[in-house]
């Protein structure tokens, strides 16, 4: 075995983790706040990589401007889609929340593609596509610029948690009668982290738009989100970033070793194995609370 | 006519014969009426069940998460009706509701449950001020301020409690059994505490207990409510002295009999 | 006046557990079945074939997932794994030989056991997380279907189902799939009528209302969890089948996607949770829904002189599927069933019915 290649298997296996880690903050985020597991994360993903595209190719403008318009943009799609659809949910089964959640996804993704048409367009970031040397390892320029967009989100919201504001969500995650007690808005909160969210999504979806085309597929990446935000704990952001490099070295390395012997594409077995044995052995997953529902 | 009014005005709180409904179908509450005086403390007491926390969720506004919600009557702070006031609303002009069961953010340290209290228009040097001023009154809490809030014990929770609603900057501080499950000499701590602030600064207290000893010890008047009803309201001293009250509510008096209770509620229903 | 009774009143347990307490109930499920047996001499056979035949198919696995959903309140987002097991069993065991009774049942039989694997993750996790197990055992069952070629019939992915027969009769006329479909629909449904009754059904429902409760009053709620998904999975598995036998002709790894679990999830709740009628309801809805949508919407641009690309024209079924969804739970989150119940309730008491308040 090649220690150099299977170092560059690692290492870039570790990056492609954090762009998914890049979901699963979406993920997290949303279930912080309200214990809703947001199913349309990766419509809101393809969503958000669709409206830049609407700005920087259909009219033009720099993706210096075309991003942040977005990203107002899609705040308020977020916070809009909380008000209209989730809060009057609150308090009813499961099911039929994440039947909501699934129902968006299906509802976003085709309006989005009914206005923008599904064929794949590109990005156009900017970044190189020569890989970028270390030593004798090659490494991928987009996921390294990506892995870092991954590491400010994850300390900007650690910052962000410290905050009053912070503070506020943290307490709305822990009690909402005790938050409405004392005065705090739970309903803004949530709908905050829905914003919020949202403005992940279209860092997530800028980032793997230039790896892999605006497209239908980008939605497809809610899997490995939620696979990652499992694993980490599907209420901790620490978690969402460490279970994100664990996935993606895992599949990586995995499927480098499983490929020749299942004949290709081993590397959606191992997300949905990585799922399936999460929830059996730990469901909290590595970093979430305990007071999960257990028989 | 002139002399309601200023009765009135000396009063903060005045419930005027509410009834709460839950689910559009269960009764609660039907027919309470109260008044807490400015600066004054009330005590509210009564059985298991008997509508006490309900009362004071009709005042703050939480029953809207329970889906109960007060079908008629009025309720007045301040002489303003506030029955369409969001809690958050409510917390803003000085009602704050410390609900049973001492329920802190867990995850959060006891300084951050003080932090997500205050109001955000507080400035920060205004906010730091004030927690120190929380923590002189709970002395025990300061030296926990950065451990895990859901590892305190149990009447440092309570504590807990009572000084991030105290951080709301209430007028009207309404406590839903803050002796529950605490040891005695706990609960005259607190209770000492509350009686302080009470003195100190003017801030009204309603007051809910079972344990009626302790909380007839320092509030000046006090309501007995039962199924639903206020069948009973006399100053403190008169409550204490009351044979019935002795009886049920502090465990003295001579033993009567099963007839005796069914009689006595009977009669109570009767009085209000 | 329709039910010609106010109230429900009864004066013996027996009566009780009659399978109809109101009469007219009955007489409205005869009238419709009359109409389902004369269904073929009534509609066109395009309808029969395109509409009435897909409907009652995929009513009877809505009422197969209906029972471990709504009745044993387990979640299941990997039903349409559970149909491709049954679909493809059967389907093999057809061109074996076997005849298309014993084929079905072995199609039953295969999707019991592999749904019982789901009945494991459900007796260590609940709610969200037996979601997400559910969902991720869909992926790895279409995994597995597109990587063995064994199974799903060579390079193409398709494999071709031998002409459906039975009791040594080909059927191939579009009648007689069609009853086929139905004769099958009313079997499950009849099935799931009688489950109310019984003590297994009543256990699923202390089951799903709080199960450690159930545990408390004896229900052995791990054996009941296995039931509820091994009957739920056998009745998906023979739906499956009769899906390809008789709709399809033709097995391929998509028509058992994830997508389809969500669909057929849709169905459920859309028909209201534990509902038979809205079963029937849910599962007309969202098969109908995006097709008037598209033929809205182009008679529409035509009528208004808009160009809509085809893209976008391809496109907006979805939307509205997904709008319909998103719909429902805002404004009706019990579904078509409860809708159902609440003018049937309206019509019972009617005209007594301000004598209600």
């Amino acid at each position: 075995m090649d220690w150099i290649f299977l170092g560059e298997l690692t290492i870039n296996g570790a990056l492609t983790g954090l762009l998914y880690s890049l979901v699963a903050i979406g993920l997290v985020l949303i279930y912080k706040s309200s214990a809703v597991p947001n199913l349309a994360q990766g419509a809101l993903t393809m969503m958000g990589a669709y409206v830049v595209l609407a700005f920087s190719h259909n009219l033009g403008w720099s993706l210096w401007i075309s991003i942040p318009l977005a990203v107002v943009i899609m705040f308020f799609v977020g916070m809009g889609i909380e008000r209209v659809a989730l809060r009057r949910l609150a308090g009813r089964p499961i099911v039929m929340i994440l039947m909501m959640t699934m129902g968006l996804d299906i509802f976003l993704r085709g309006t989005t593609l009914a206005i923008w048409g599904g064929t794949s367009r590109s990005m156009n970031l900017g970044v190189s596509y020569n890989p970028f040397f270390v030593g004798d390892m090659l490494l991928s320029r987009i996921h390294m610029v990506g892995a870092a967009v991954a590491i400010a989100l994850f300390i900007g919201f650690m910052v962000f948690f410290r905050t009053r504001m912070g503070i506020r969500l943290r307490a709305i995650s822990d009690d909402y009668l005790a938050s409405w007690s004392v005065g705090i808005s739970v309903e803004r909160g949530v709908g905050l982290s829905w914003g919020l969210a949202s403005i992940v999504a279209v860092a997530t979806g800028v980032i793997w738009g230039e790896v892999q085309g605006v497209d239908q597929s980008l939605s497809i990446l809610l899997l490995k989100g939620l696979t990652v935000a499992v694993l980490g704990g599907l209420d901790s952001i620490f978690g969402a970033i460490v279970a994100g490099i664990i996935l993606g070295v895992l599949e990586s390395v995995g499927s480098f070793y499983l490929d020749p012997i299942v004949g290709g594409g081993s590397r959606d077995l191992i997300v949905a194995g990585v799922l399936i044995l999460t929830v059996m052995i730990r469901p909290h997953g590595l970093f979430g609370r305990h007071d999960i529902e257990r028989i | 006519m002139a002399q309601n009014e200023t009765r009135q005005d000396d009063m903060i709180l005045s419930l005027n014969s509410i009834e709460v409904l839950y689910d559009s179908v269960l009764l609660a509450i039907k027919g309470v009426s109260i008044e807490v005086p400015r600066g004054g403390m009330i005590a509210l007491l009564g059985s298991n069940g008997a509508g006490k926390s309900t009362t004071l969720k009709a005042i703050s506004g939480l029953l809207k998460s329970e889906r109960g919600k007060v079908s008629r009557g009025e309720i007045r702070f301040d002489g303003n009706l506030i029955g369409d006031f969001s809690p958050q609303d409510r917390v803003a002009m000085g009602i704050c509701h410390v609900i049973e069961g001492r329920r802190v953010f867990e995850h959060l340290t006891p300084d951050e449950n003080l932090d997500a209290a205050a109001p955000m228009s507080m400035s920060r040097s205004e906010m730091a001020s004030e927690k120190e001023r929380m923590y002189e009154y709970f002395p025990r809490l300061a030296e926990r301020k950065s451990s895990q809030s859901g590892y305190l014990s149990g009447g440092e929770q309570q504590m807990l409690a009572i000084a991030r609603a105290l951080m709301t900057q209430p007028r009207l501080l309404m406590l839903d059994e803050p002796s529950l499950g605490l040891a005695p000499f706990l609960v005259t701590e607190i209770f000492g505490i509350i009686q302080r602030i009470n003195k100190e600064e003017g801030l009204s207290v309603l007051l809910v207990e079972q344990n009626a000893i302790a909380a007839l010890e320092i509030v000046s008047h006090g309501y007995l409510i039962e199924n639903g009803r206020v069948v009973m309201h006399d100053t403190a001293e008169d409550l204490k002295k009351n044979s019935d009250i002795q009886e049920f509510y502090l465990g003295g008096g001579e033993g009567k009999n099963f007839h005796d209770i069914k009689h006595y509620s009977r009669r109570k229903r009767w009085l209000s | 006046m329709f039910y010609r009774l106010s109230g429900v009143h009864h004066s013996s347990y027996k009566s009780d557990r009659k399978m109809f307490p109101v009469p007219a109930d009955r007489n409205l499920v005869v009238f419709l079945l009359i109409l389902g047996i004369a269904a073929p001499f009534l509609v066109p056979s395009l309808y029969l074939n395109s509409y009435m035949l897909p409907w009652l198919i995929w009513t009877a696995a809505v009422l197969g997932l209906n029972l471990v959903t709504g009745w044993a309140g387990q979640l299941h987002l990997g039903y349409a794994a559970v149909m491709a097991v049954g679909a493809y069993s059967a389907v093999h065991a057809a061109k074996f030989g076997i005849p298309w009774e014993f084929a079905l049942l072995i199609g039953g039989l295969a999707s019991s056991v592999i749904g019982s694997l789901f009945a494991f993750t459900a007796l260590r996790v609940k709610g969200l997380y037996l979601a997400l197990t559910t969902l991720a055992m869909q992926f790895v069952m279409d995994w597995v279907l597109t990587h063995s070629p064994a199974i799903s019939g060579g390079s193409h992915a398709s494999l071709q189902s031998p002409t459906f027969a039975l009791l040594g009769q080909k059927i191939t006329s579009d009648a007689g799939l069609y009853y086929v479909a139905l004769g099958w629909c009313v079997l499950v449904t009849i099935f799931m009528l009688n489950l109310k009754r019984t003590g297994l059904g009543r256990a699923l429902v202390a089951v799903r209302e709080k199960d450690f409760a159930a545990a408390i009053l004896g229900v052995n709620s791990f054996y009941y969890k296995v039931v509820a998904f091994a009957a739920s999975s056998f009745i998906a598995g023979v739906t499956g089948a009769i899906l390809v036998a008789t709709f399809y002709f033709l097995a391929a790894p998509e028509q058992f996607a994830v997508n389809v679990s969500i669909q057929v999830l849709a169905m459920v709740i859309i028909g209201g949770l534990g509902s038979i009628i809205g079963s029937y309801l849910g599962a007309a809805l969202i098969l109908l829904v995006p097709g008037i949508v598209n033929k809205i919407f182009s008679g529409g641009a035509d009528v208004i002189g808009l160009n809509l690309g085809i893209e976008t024209l391809a496109h907006i079924p979805n939307a509205a599927y997904g709008a319909l969804i998103v719909i429902f739970l805002m404004v009706e989150p019990l579904g078509l069933g409860k809708l159902y119940a609440n003018v049937r309730d309206y019509l019972m008491v009617w005209p007594f019915d301000q004598l209600k308040k």
